[in-house]
């Protein structure tokens, strides 16, 4: 009984004691001037990110686009110049393709790696993941692209898009593995042995038990790799001549007028189609599976 | 159905551990077999490698007449339940319990069926589609049995079947899984390190120990005569009294007291050889007052056990443990004197730890 008496007092000693430093009326100056100066900084940070998402939503139905942001003189004539040029939406299938293309290959591959680098002990193992790592960024990264165009050159896959498929794979896979093995790893082994005893051939435990398990895993990757390839300009530009061939990131850079300067009208209108299918992947996957960094199994 | 052998086994990891050593052991078809000992002593890895989840260094594995060795553990018909339960968390219950069936390629519509009669037996019919993340640990456990006997393997491996339920369940599961088996009558080996699981559930029981067994036998052999000073320690819930002396004639010295040398060993023991007397609490008599043939000493702890006290006397460096019964207990540094049961008395040979005399219970014997 004392206690259970005790405990409300306890109670409202605790909130008198807390009151004065949780009211906001009372702030001294200096809180209120931190106070504002925090809100200007963050006023500042969010204007300099959002003015050209706001670039990128108003100017595509400017008459008159322009470098600034202004309120449209409402029209579509942009849209429809982009639809008079011959590659604009080509461009943009020849994107998805590239895109849907390396992440079929990076999520088959990578899940195939990382299972097997999960399960099969081989010295140095841990060293061979971080060697891959480091060196993936140098493959779809500046410097080896010379090496890289010549050895395509041999292999005869200049201009082509099976050829560019493979070099965004190569480059991506590392990375890939390395998330995708964290989620292989959570995966107990009891699982497999389980499915083994049963009478399942690996591929077999890859299939209905492996890849159903770390299917948020693969999500993430399939996603983060199309906008990866989305994104890219370098391999596509060097590897791909034929003008129908190129993706979009690629075919932006011929939007000029004949005088010479930036043909804002299309630029910006091809900008806005551009980014359109990449939010909405993320949307649907993120809504679909979640995203997650690391692996784990709820049970 | 098949019987378990096997011949001259040795499982030996990297840097020479010898996790099982060289190790001939038979079970009958039918049999509901335990193996038993504390964590580390190979009994998993025995399990295993049956299972064929290791692989044999030495020696032979066969099922039902067959070596199995070199067989993968799909091929050898047999199923195991992990402590884990290794549900699979993307499938519902009856996709669960359907899955040996879907790895040997039958038709949906028949696995399914076949699922949910096994789910049926063992009582799991309104929960078939539920994820198992959505069921508790005994419902869980339960779908891992009804995934083993839907394969209607020869054999079952059960790893720990019990050791993630609570301790109420754990009693219940218990009698469910002796029950379960000898209904179906499938040749089964669960490895436990709870003594009592094993002596309350096992048809037989092999005590392990370091890669070696110890001793085989049913639990009743196990538990009135062990054969050893390790099974007689391990074996119990509350641990034996092994109290070093030396046999004198007739009797047993043990420091500087002196009991009766039981009548079965006078021939088997030297005068003068170091013995281990040894002698279960719940086989000694405790009594308040001087008692002939006793040891004796002073109550230094009194524990509760329920129906009965476990009551511990200290004399001259020697600590006795004896159960009394309820009502009876001794205060807390009262004199007592304790006397030995006769023929539930076992005399080790200091020297090896092994029993000596018969290995049989004379209640068997007789």
């Amino acid at each position: 009984m004392t206690t259970v008496a005790a405990e409300p007092n306890r109670g409202s000693a605790v909130s008198e004691k807390r009151a004065p430093a949780a009211s906001p009326s009372i702030m001294t100056p200096r809180q209120v001037v931190g106070r504002i100066g925090f809100y200007t900084v963050i006023a500042l940070a969010t204007a300099f990110f959002a003015l050209p998402m706001l670039w990128l939503l108003s100017t595509p139905f400017d008459d008159t686009p322009g470098l600034s942001i202004s309120v449209p003189d409402l029209t579509l004539n942009n849209f429809r110049d982009l639809l008079d040029n011959p590659y604009a939406l080509g461009s943009l299938v020849n994107s998805i393709v590239l895109a849907v293309g390396t992440a079929l290959l990076v999520v088959v591959f990578a899940a195939l790696a990382s299972y097997s680098l999960s399960r099969v002990k081989i010295p140095g193992r841990d060293m061979l993941l971080y060697a891959l790592l480091l060196l993936s960024s140098i493959v779809t990264g500046t410097a080896a692209m010379v090496p890289i165009f010549l050895m395509m050159f041999e292999l005869g896959l200049i201009d082509s898009q099976i050829g560019v498929i493979m070099v965004l794979s190569g480059g991506l896979l590392p990375a890939a593995i390395f998330i995708l093995k964290d989620f292989v790893d959570t995966i107990p082994k009891s699982y497999e042995e389980s499915a083994r005893v049963f009478g399942a051939s690996s591929f077999q435990i890859l299939r209905h038990i492996v890849v159903p398990v770390i299917r948020p895993g693969l999500a993430t990757i399939a996603v983060w790799t199309v906008v990866n390839v989305w994104g890219n300009f370098l391999v596509p530009f060097i590897l791909l001549r034929d003008t129908d061939k190129q993706p979009a990131a690629v075919l932006m850079r011929t939007f000029y007028t004949e005088g010479g300067a930036p043909n804002l009208a299309l630029i910006s209108t091809f900008s806005l189609l551009y980014s359109i299918p990449v939010v909405l992947m993320y949307l649907f996957v993120s809504r679909k599976y979640g995203f997650r960094f690391h692996g784990g199994i709820k049970s | 159905m098949a019987e378990i052998e096997l011949v001259g086994l040795s499982k030996v990891y990297p840097g020479d551990v010898r996790a099982v050593d060289s190790l001939d052991l038979k079970i009958p078809d039918h049999e509901f077999f335990a193996l038993l000992g504390p964590s580390g002593c190979g009994k998993t890895t025995l399990l295993r490698t049956i299972a064929g989840l290791e692989a044999v260094t030495e020696g032979q594995v066969r099922i039902g007449g067959e070596d199995v060795t070199g067989l993968p553990p799909g091929k050898r018909d047999l199923a195991m339940v992990f402590q884990d339960y290794a549900l699979f968390p993307h499938m519902t219950v009856v996709d669960n319990i359907a899955y040996p069936l879907r790895v040997k390629g039958q038709p949906k519509d028949e696995r399914r069926k076949t699922a949910s009669e096994a789910g049926d037996e063992l009582s799991l019919g309104g929960l078939m589609e539920r994820r198992p993340s959505e069921l508790s640990g005994g419902q869980q456990q339960r779908v891992a049995l009804a995934r083993a006997v839907a394969c209607r393997p020869r054999v079952f491996l059960f790893d720990e079947p019990l050791s993630n339920l609570d301790a109420r369940l754990r009693l219940e599961a218990r009698s469910f899984l002796k029950k379960l088996q000898k209904e179906l009558g499938v040749t089964t080996v669960f490895v436990t390190h709870d003594q009592a699981e094993a002596l309350a559930m096992a048809d037989r029981i092999a005590v392990m120990d370091k890669g070696k067994i110890r001793q085989v036998g049913t639990p009743k052999e196990v538990f009135q005569r062990p054969a050893n000073t390790f099974v007689a320690n391990f074996i119990g819930s509350t641990p034996m009294n092994l109290l070093p002396g030396v046999a004198a004639g007739d009797v047993v010295q043990i420091a500087g007291q002196e009991l009766p040398l039981p009548d079965e060993v006078r021939d088997s023991v030297a005068d003068g050889q170091d013995v281990v007397f040894g002698a279960r609490p719940e086989y000694l008599v405790f009594s308040p007052s001087e008692a002939p043939d006793s040891l004796h000493g002073v109550v230094t702890v009194v524990e509760n056990l329920g129906t009965a006290a476990l009551v511990t006397l200290e004399a001259e460096g020697l600590s006795v443990a004896v159960t009394v019964p309820e009502g009876e207990e001794p205060e807390l540094g009262d004199k007592g004197w304790v006397t030995t049961t006769p023929g539930r008395v076992l005399i080790y040979a200091a020297e090896d730890g092994e029993l000596v005399g018969s290995k049989v219970p004379a209640t068997t014997a007789a």
